[in-house]
């Protein structure tokens, strides 16, 4: 069963080098065999991992790693295909991603025991989240950015895993307190205050992403993680309904007051009012899935290129063309799987901790999944943030490979010490 | 509150995620599956032109000329250029299509439906080279009103009244279809608009023309007869505001219905508007299909129309002589006059012929095909008779030709932008079938001498072929 893991992530890399490969065909004569080094380097690193992974060492988990890698794939050949001078940087990024998931793995005793100071995960999430709001620099319409000499870094991606890590640790001592002194009012079971402002907090932050940096995907998968991890850690319907009663009265404030929140809630009521101008991107990929029906229009094929900025947030609307249907199917029960993994390992967990910090995580990369994947198809307004393991994005590939080191550190089998 | 909890609630907010995931899904299939048809046809997608590795096919005129050819992919030269502008249309990677480009894009390129719904199986039997598509279109009588037009800009559209063939459809100014692309931003920037058709966008007020549909309707609701004498003293006074005629004519008292339409007498036709109130007047301009879009060839912008139930008195008047909100296309007017040289009907108008593939086979061939009856055989031939009139006795005499029957009707359209637009609306019953046109030039004051003097010349050049 173990080593059949192993074929997994070699099917992985045959899609990587398949894709590749016809890409380098459609090239001829002057083929770039530039991508192909790092994308070996890469395949080798997969592999080495995975077969460290299979050891146990660290992990019990040997599913969710060829899960991510299958995505890492995808992506790369998406991205070669797609913006060709990205897809070096990007491989690069995956390999520095699976370093890092490794540091993570080889040093996860430290980290668990670094969960439980709850208050320096508090200020630390703040303090990130404060950088962007106070030090950010527009890129792309977005001012998440912070720039540290040659390299950008979106401080939010970050934000997300100390978000999960804090509100776990924070619940997980505090989620009897919130639950026991309740007050009645009207039908709501309200806290004392104290106990609910860190909460508050983070909603209140999640606002000003949402109004300051125009950041709005950040800040409803903020907003979504707050209200998720609040319910799974005390089970109350009271907090879910004043968050929404909060987002409610943001949204409609942010609505009111800020043309860029209009135009994107306008968009989505009826992209048709103006599908030249501001609603183009969501016109031209609701165009892309309508290409590409139900067995796509071949990969190479298509003309993805129509969306402006394909590579980040409208890959999976490339991929809905030139794999269709079925290509979107399958990257959805990917997700799905990886989901169902990651709550897995949460309810294997002996600590509260541990299951909500591994069931954080998990939710994160699927709710995060669903938001950029609705907004595209405009299931949902859109909302501008990376698709997990497939955009384009150094910061979006080491956070997301640093969520993955942990919840397989998580599912390693441990004895209960202490509670 | 116990671990076991937390795994409870967990398990709640996988649950709720995971349904959410499953409604997106089903999203997905509805817009790759349902809604992709409907999608992959609309205007504003240019995935049909973007096929970059395909020679597209050429257009062609009706005597076989090139219109729009390609050597290789993604190379097209229009040796036509800037007349045949309003008829190709143009083609861009970056801003999409319109004209025949656009809509027959599909048949030039080679693709099909069917193909793409195989999809990568589709792609290997993609041939490289699209089809040929051969229009209605006349080059020359096309160059020929091009040229009549002048200085001015303007529109004609000539059409076969009996099958809704287009001959010509001209449209000043434009600009030739292989600049189009680099000078995006400074041709949609231009105040005289050159990528717009004005032979089907353009939207005029339609003036006098108008009192052909005014004189159908007031004869089909019975609120006038052949012979009712009406009275012109040049003034038609509405509470406080008037209607006059032009050059302060006076009609005189001895006046019947194709007296009125002969001399274009604004009293007369502001009278019969009045009678037959907002009512009439709608279900007239709906009798005639202004209000029913045409499903086929054309990207033309909808008429304007005023809200009839709400109008008083003096604007009731204005619609009578085709002024006040009323705004219609040329290609509308040619239809209406279409009518009455064919035994009261009006073709669908269409461009496209056949479509020939690359080795010469007819893969398609248009059918003429009715759109709707808009009046009595009858009656068309009574309106057709007054517009007759208008020709051999009226304002319309410029457009007479000798050996041919010619009925018409001129307009002096008031505008916002100056100098009056001239009209002419009419058809022509020449030995090689019926034909109906409508020409407008802007800014050139009467219909009369201006507009129908090309109508001459259109017609001249077509009786001989």
């Amino acid at each position: 069963m173990k080593t059949k893991s192993l074929l997994l992530v070699a099917v992985d890399f045959l899609i990587m080098f398949a894709g590749l490969g016809i890409i380098m065909l459609n090239q001829y004569p002057n083929i770039d065999y530039s991508p192909m080094p790092w994308a070996l380097g890469a395949a080798v690193m997969g592999i080495v991992i995975q077969l460290f992974l299979v050891k146990g060492r660290y992990s019990s988990d040997i599913w969710v790693f060829p899960m991510v890698l299958f995505f890492s794939s995808l992506g790369i050949i998406m991205l070669a295909r797609l913006k060709p001078i990205l897809c070096v940087p990007q491989l690069r990024w995956l390999m520095i991603g699976m370093v890092v998931m490794l540091g993570v793995l080889y040093f996860s005793r430290q980290l668990k025991n670094m969960m439980q100071y709850q208050y320096i995960l508090g200020i630390c999430t703040l303090v990130v989240l404060c950088l962007s709001l106070l030090f950010g620099v527009e890129i792309g319409g977005s001012k998440n950015w912070l720039v540290l000499g040659p390299i950008s870094v979106q401080p939010s991606e970050f934000g997300k895993i100390l978000l999960v890590l804090f509100l776990a640790a924070f619940l997980s001592d505090h989620g009897e307190m919130l639950n026991a002194a309740k007050r009645k009012f009207l039908f709501l079971d309200l806290p004392p205050i104290r106990f609910i402002a860190p909460l508050l907090v983070i909603w209140g932050i999640a606002i000003l992403m949402f109004v300051v940096q125009r950041d709005l995907g950040s800040a409803l998968l903020f907003f979504c993680m707050a209200v998720f991890m609040t319910y799974m850690g005390t089970g109350s319907k009271s907090y879910v309904f004043i968050a929404m009663l909060f987002f409610g009265l943001g949204a409609a404030v942010s609505y009111a007051f800020f043309s860029h929140v209009q135009v994107r809630f306008n968009i989505w009521l009826d992209p048709w009012a103006d599908p030249a101008g501001q609603a183009y991107q969501v016109v031209q990929s609701l165009f892309a899935f309508a290409a590409g029906g139900v067995w796509g229009t071949g990969f190479t094929h298509g003309h993805p290129g129509l969306i402006p900025e394909v590579h980040t947030d409208f890959i999976f609307s490339a991929v809905a063309e030139e794999l269709g249907l079925l290509g979107c199917t399958v990257i959805m029960m990917v997700y799905v799987m990886l989901f169902y993994r990651g709550i897995m390992i949460a309810m294997n967990c002996k600590k509260e901790l541990h299951t909500l910090v591994a069931a954080g995580f998990s939710i994160a990369l699927f709710t995060q999944a669903f938001i950029i994947i609705a907004g595209v198809t405009k299931f949902l307004p859109l909302t501008g943030i990376t698709l997990p393991f497939i955009s384009y994005g150094g910061s979006s590939m080491v956070s997301g490979f640093i969520m993955i080191g942990l919840l397989l550190s998580l599912s390693k089998k441990e004895k209960v010490h202490g509670a | 509150m116990g671990h076991k909890d937390i795994k409870k609630y967990i398990l709640h907010c996988s649950l709720f995620m995971m349904a959410c995931f499953l409604c997106l899904f089903g999203y997905i299939v509805y817009l790759q599956v349902i809604a992709a048809p409907s999608l992959a046809a609309n205007p504003m997608n240019r995935r049909g032109n973007a096929a970059l590795d395909i020679t597209r096919g050429a257009i062609l005129d009706i005597n076989g000329r090139e219109l729009a050819k390609s050597s290789q992919p993604g190379e097209r030269s229009y040796p036509y250029g800037e007349i045949m502008a309003p008829v190709t249309g143009y083609l861009g990677e970056t801003i999409g299509s319109d004209g025949i480009e656009s809509v027959a894009g599909n048949d030039l390129t080679g693709q099909s439906q069917q193909l793409q719904m195989l999809g990568p199986i589709g792609q290997a039997m993609q041939s490289t080279q699209g089809n040929n598509v051969k229009l209605t279109v006349d080059a020359d009588i096309q160059q020929l009103a091009y040229e009549a037009l002048g200085n001015h800009r303007g529109a004609v559209l000539v059409m076969n009244a009996e099958t809704g063939a287009i001959i010509a459809m001209v449209s000043k100014p434009t600009v030739d279809p292989t600049d189009v692309e680099s000078n995006w931003k400074s041709l949609t920037a231009r105040e005289d608009s050159p990528l717009l058709n004005r032979a089907t966008q353009g939207l005029y007020p339609p003036g006098s023309t108008i009192k052909v549909l005014i004189a159908d309707a007031a004869l089909d609701e019975k609120v006038t007869d052949l012979n009712e004498k009406f009275n012109c003293n040049g003034k038609l006074q509405i509470g406080n505001e008037y209607i006059g005629e032009s050059h302060g004519a006076v009609h005189g008292n001895n006046l019947i219905l194709k007296d009125a339409l002969t001399e274009s007498c604004n009293v007369t036709f502001g009278t019969l508007a009045m009678r037959m109130h907002g009512k009439g007047l709608e279900s007239a301009f709906d009798r005639f299909g202004f209000t029913t879009p045409i499903n086929s060839e054309f990207n033309e912008s909808k008429c304007h129309l005023p809200k009839f139930s709400s109008l008083g008195d003096g604007d009731t008047a204005q619609v009578g002589i085709g002024q006040g909100e009323t705004l219609v296309t040329p290609l509308r007017m040619a239809m209406l006059a279409s009518a009455y040289v064919n035994h009261g009907k009006i073709m669908v108008p269409y461009l496209v012929e056949e479509v020939i593939s690359p080795v010469g086979l007819v893969i398609r061939k248009a059918s003429p095909s009715k759109w709707m009856d808009v009046t009595s055989e009858k009656r068309a031939n009574i309106i057709g008779g007054f517009m007759e009139n208008v020709v051999t006795n009226g304002t319309g005499g410029a457009a007479a030709v000798s050996g041919v029957r010619v009925i018409g009707k001129t307009g002096t359209a008031e505008n916002s932008q100056g100098a009056d637009h001239g009209w002419f609306i009419g058809a022509a019953e020449l030995p090689k079938g019926k034909i109906a046109f409508c020409i407008i030039v802007e800014n050139s004051g009467g219909g009369g001498t201006v507009a129908a003097p090309i109508a001459r010349q259109i017609i001249t050049a077509l009786k001989d072929r």
